[in-house]
């Protein structure tokens, strides 16, 4: 935990510009008066803070006013990124499966429950959900680096650099 | 009328997922023959892009410049290149790098040096004992 209290300054600056964007786009079409399920959204401003068991609260408690199907898979997705970061897999899942139970095509969740199946090592699964999340958000840069966290549990590569300063044409020594 | 819907996060787990994908020192080669005009003093090895590196994606681009009588690159431009995500870290790594000075009765040559950056990934044993994910990095790129 001290480990991952350290970075989350890291995750949470990058993670404000992204839902800045996300957000953004969803209320470009829209009129806002205001948030519709206030405890969801401070459990996410929460989690977005890094302050994690205080975002896990937050949007369980939201999940109990939850005002309707958007909110209520909003929530689970939510808590099971919030699990996830607290490596309580079991828990974590068990959210992004309630949310794909009702959402077969939530991205986001399937994009979640990748990675948890990285972290258990379940590769076939976590291929599936990626194959069908980029099928969903093709262009999703979340998508892409669970797909890279993928590879690199399954196919790890390491980086070389060949310089060639040779002004002949090389022979096949390399 | 519309109210603000609650921000879903599931890009929250980005950060895990981009923690994992770590950015090792790349392994070296170099070659030379005895034809250069100039020696190198001083060469920076390029990082290997990490955008290329996530997507397996490799590469190789031929940079061309010319050398100043203090060493120094100048004129830097891509001849030739596979892929434009390895030009950058090339002409920047060429840009860093010196050579030797020339005497002071040494006149600079007109030919151009060119030098030669391939990029490869080198498949390496998957490590069972770790499991992936949740190690801070970098995250740019």
């Amino acid at each position: 935990m001290k480990k991952l209290t350290n970075r989350r300054p890291i995750y949470c600056g990058i993670l404000c510009l992204l839902l800045a964007f996300t957000t953004a786009v969803a209320i470009e079409n829209k009129t806002v008066i205001g948030p519709t399920n206030p405890d969801l959204q401070e459990g996410a401003n929460a989690l977005l803070s890094g302050d994690i068991e205080e975002g896990i609260r937050l949007t369980l408690i939201g999940l109990k006013m939850e005002t309707g199907t958007r909110d209520r898979q909003t929530a689970m997705s939510n808590l099971c990124a919030g699990y996830t970061i607290l490596n309580k897999l079991e828990e974590a899942l068990r959210y992004c499966n309630l949310v794909l139970e009702e959402n077969d095509e939530h991205w986001r969740a399937l994009n979640n429950r990748a990675i948890i199946y990285v972290k258990q090592r379940r590769f076939a699964e976590a291929e599936k959900d990626i194959d069908k999340g980029q099928e969903l958000a093709p262009n999703s840069r979340t998508l892409k680096l669970v797909r890279a966290m993928l590879l690199d549990a399954t196919n790890p590569v390491s980086p070389n650099i060949i310089i060639d300063d040779r002004r002949s044409p090389p022979d096949n020594d390399e | 009328m519309n109210d603000i819907a609650p921000r879903a996060i599931g890009v929250l787990l980005l950060f895990i997922a981009a923690g994992s994908i770590g950015q090792e020192k790349p392994r070296v080669l170099y070659f030379q023959d005895d034809k250069a005009e100039r020696t190198p003093s001083h060469t920076v090895i390029p990082a290997y892009p990490r955008r290329a590196r996530r997507e397996r994606i490799e590469g190789e681009v031929q940079v061309c410049f010319k050398v100043d009588h203090f060493g120094k690159p100048y004129r830097i431009g891509v001849r030739r290149s596979s892929n434009r995500i390895f030009e950058k870290p090339a002409i920047h790594a060429v840009r860093e790098s010196t050579y030797l000075p020339l005497a002071p009765d040494q006149k600079v040559s007109g030919i151009k040096t060119c030098r030669t950056f391939r990029f490869l990934l080198e498949p390496v044993e998957p490590d069972d004992s770790e499991t992936p994910g949740l190690s801070g990095q970098d995250l740019s790129n």
